[in-house]
Formats: C-alpha cells, structure tokens, sequence
C-alpha cells in the first residue's frame, strides 16, 4: 500500500538524498509540478510514473548498504501491487492519457535522460515523497 | 577434501497476523555449530533485477533454525525464499522453499478484547496487533439483535468508550481484525457481554 511504501521510503530517504549532489534540478517536478495534471488523466499519469520506477530507476539504486537495498527492494515490489490496482483501472477502461499529461510524462523522461543513469536514478527515488504525496493527494 | 554439508532441510514459512517467519530443520553435525544465511527474492527481482537475491544481515550466519521476515515481505507480491547452512568456510547448497510465499496468505486470529463496564459507560480494550491492524466492534443491547451498531477503530489506544447503556441492561461486543493492506479480515472474536450498574437511587 501507499502507506507502507511511505514507511519504507521515510526510512532510507536521508541516506537516498544524500547521494544526490545536483539539489538544483527535479526530475518530477520540473518544469510543472504534478498537481497540475487534470484528474482525468491522473490513472494513466501514475501508471505510467510507476512503470517508470519499476523500469527504469529501481535496478540503477544499488548501494553498498543491505538495509538500504533490502528497503528499495520493498518499496519496488510494493510498486508492483499498486500498479496491479491501477491496471484493473486500465482494463476498465478509465485510464485515458491526455495530451497534456503525454506531455509531462515525456518532459519528465526527458528530465531523467538528461542525466547520467546513476545520479537519475537516485534523484528520482529521493523525489519519492513527491509522488507518494501526489498519488494520495489523487485518490 | 572439504566435508560436505547437507542443505536445509523442511523449509517453512509460519505467518500469522502479518507476521511471517521461515523455519527450517537443523543441519545436524557432530560437535559443531553449524549457521545458516537466508535470502529472499521478490517479483520485482524476479521480473526486473536478473531474479537477484537480496540476503538478510539478521539471518546471516545465524545459529538459530528461525529467520523473521516481516520487514522486508512488505509487499502483496509473490516472494521466493532460500536457506543454506554454512560450517566454517564450507557451504551447503541452497534449500529453497517450495513454491511461493505471498503475504496476503497470512492467518488472521481474531482479536483479544475486553470489556467493561464502566458505572453506565460500555468500554472496550484491544490487544494491539501492529500497525497494519484496525478493528471493527460491534455492540448491542442483549435482545436487540436486530439493533447492533458498529465501530472502526484504526488505532488500537488504550481504553475506547463504545455507548452509554441504560440503566441494569446488559450489553454485548464481539470484534474483528481487519488488514487493509491485504483487504482481509479475521473471523469474529467471542462475544462478551456486560451489565451496566443498576438503579443507584434509594427509594425512600
């Protein structure tokens, strides 16, 4: 749940953040924050933020620290659960992205490319709280 | 040449209320301690993280035939789980558990309660159950089946006034675990019932 990703996520979040030397740019939130997409297109934006995490950030968050890996390892496998809630969602068909919110997926893939795999991966799974807040904010 | 170690052997999982421990028989030689290491696996290292395994630092080289998990199964995904013995620097191959294990398979008991009578307050206590527990009482005046009334409580504090009670009635709770993680429930506890103090007042 949402909640125990949130416990997870409070438990290591310093120790995440502080691998994240470049404090000036956001993957998630620039240069829009989240809370502007339309709650039409919100089932479609987290499925695809999810997805996101789950494909492409996870695996490049390897650390030295067990219980930081035994921490990011719930947190992804509890990403899996939610995304299967929102995947009933998909099949009943209520899960429409709009061109809006295509766009800020696509500046948010863009946000991450833009840096090396590593300091991406780890400045996303920092901005954690800014989905979590977003994705119960969107309930 | 280096001895060889037998693995692990009867590997089990005992989950209860969200709790879940795995278990296995010992390795059994002479005059030796012999240590175990668990490692876990979770669909997500499974699908997306080269079906990795993730050990547990509280389970490595540990003597004890028990290992808990609850930390780290915290996901309603299914985990695959392994053990291996370890004497020296000789290891035994991996036990691993047959099939998997997914914690929404967790045993829910129903809740401890207590209830009190409190001069002409109906009062209810809950055994705490951890933090994925809430618990639904319900609670009637003996007779008045028909006429039962329910309360959510999501955190599990000390004593909780249910109702005021009329005066020498009797009243009755029973309860129930709920995990909303898991969108399960445990069966009803025993009902129990109180009588609420009868008529102070003197006739004179």
């Amino acid at each position: 749940s949402v909640a125990e990703i949130r416990a997870g996520f409070a438990a290591i979040k310093a120790n995440i953040q502080s691998r994240d030397p470049i404090r000036t740019l956001s993957v998630l939130s620039h240069p829009r924050s989240l809370h502007k997409v339309k709650s039409s297109d919100r089932c479609c934006v987290a499925h695809h933020l999810l997805t996101f995490y789950v494909d492409k950030v996870f695996k490049h968050c390897k650390t030295e620290d067990s219980f930081v890996n035994r921490k990011i390892s719930s947190i992804a496998n509890s990403f899996l659960s939610v995304r299967r809630k929102l995947g009933q969602c998909r099949e009943q068909n209520n899960c429409a992205c709009g061109e809006e919110s295509t766009e800020k997926f696509k500046q948010i893939l863009a946000n991450y490319e833009g840096l090396n795999v590593t300091s991406a991966a780890m400045k996303s799974l920092g901005e954690l709280d800014i989905l979590l807040d977003w994705m119960e904010k969107s309930r | 040449a280096d001895a060889f170690l037998a693995a692990p052997q009867n590997i089990s999982i005992l989950s209860t209320n969200m709790k879940h421990f795995l278990t296995w028989s010992p390795v059994v030689v002479q005059g030796a301690t012999v240590r175990y290491s668990v490692e876990f696996q979770g669909e997500y290292e499974r699908e997306y993280a080269n079906e990795s395994w993730i050990p547990i630092s509280e389970c490595s080289l540990t003597a004890a035939t028990m290992c808990n998990l609850t930390e780290d199964i915290s996901a309603s995904v299914p985990y695959r789980l392994r053990v291996r013995a370890q004497l020296g620097a000789t290891r035994s191959p991996w036990g691993t558990l047959t099939g998997f294990f997914n914690r929404v398979t967790t045993s829910l008991t129903p809740p401890l309660l207590k209830v009190v009578a409190d001069g002409h307050h109906l009062l209810v206590e809950l055994a705490d159950m951890g933090p994925a527990f809430q618990f639904r009482v319900l609670y009637w005046k003996k007779g008045q089946e028909s006429r039962v009334k329910q309360k959510v409580l999501r955190e599990v504090s000390s004593m909780v006034h249910l109702d005021t009670m009329e005066e020498g009635a009797e009243y009755c709770v029973r309860a129930q675990a709920h995990v909303e993680a898991i969108n399960r429930s445990s069966s009803f506890s025993p009902t129990q019932c109180v009588r609420a103090q009868g008529d102070t007042s003197l006739w004179l």
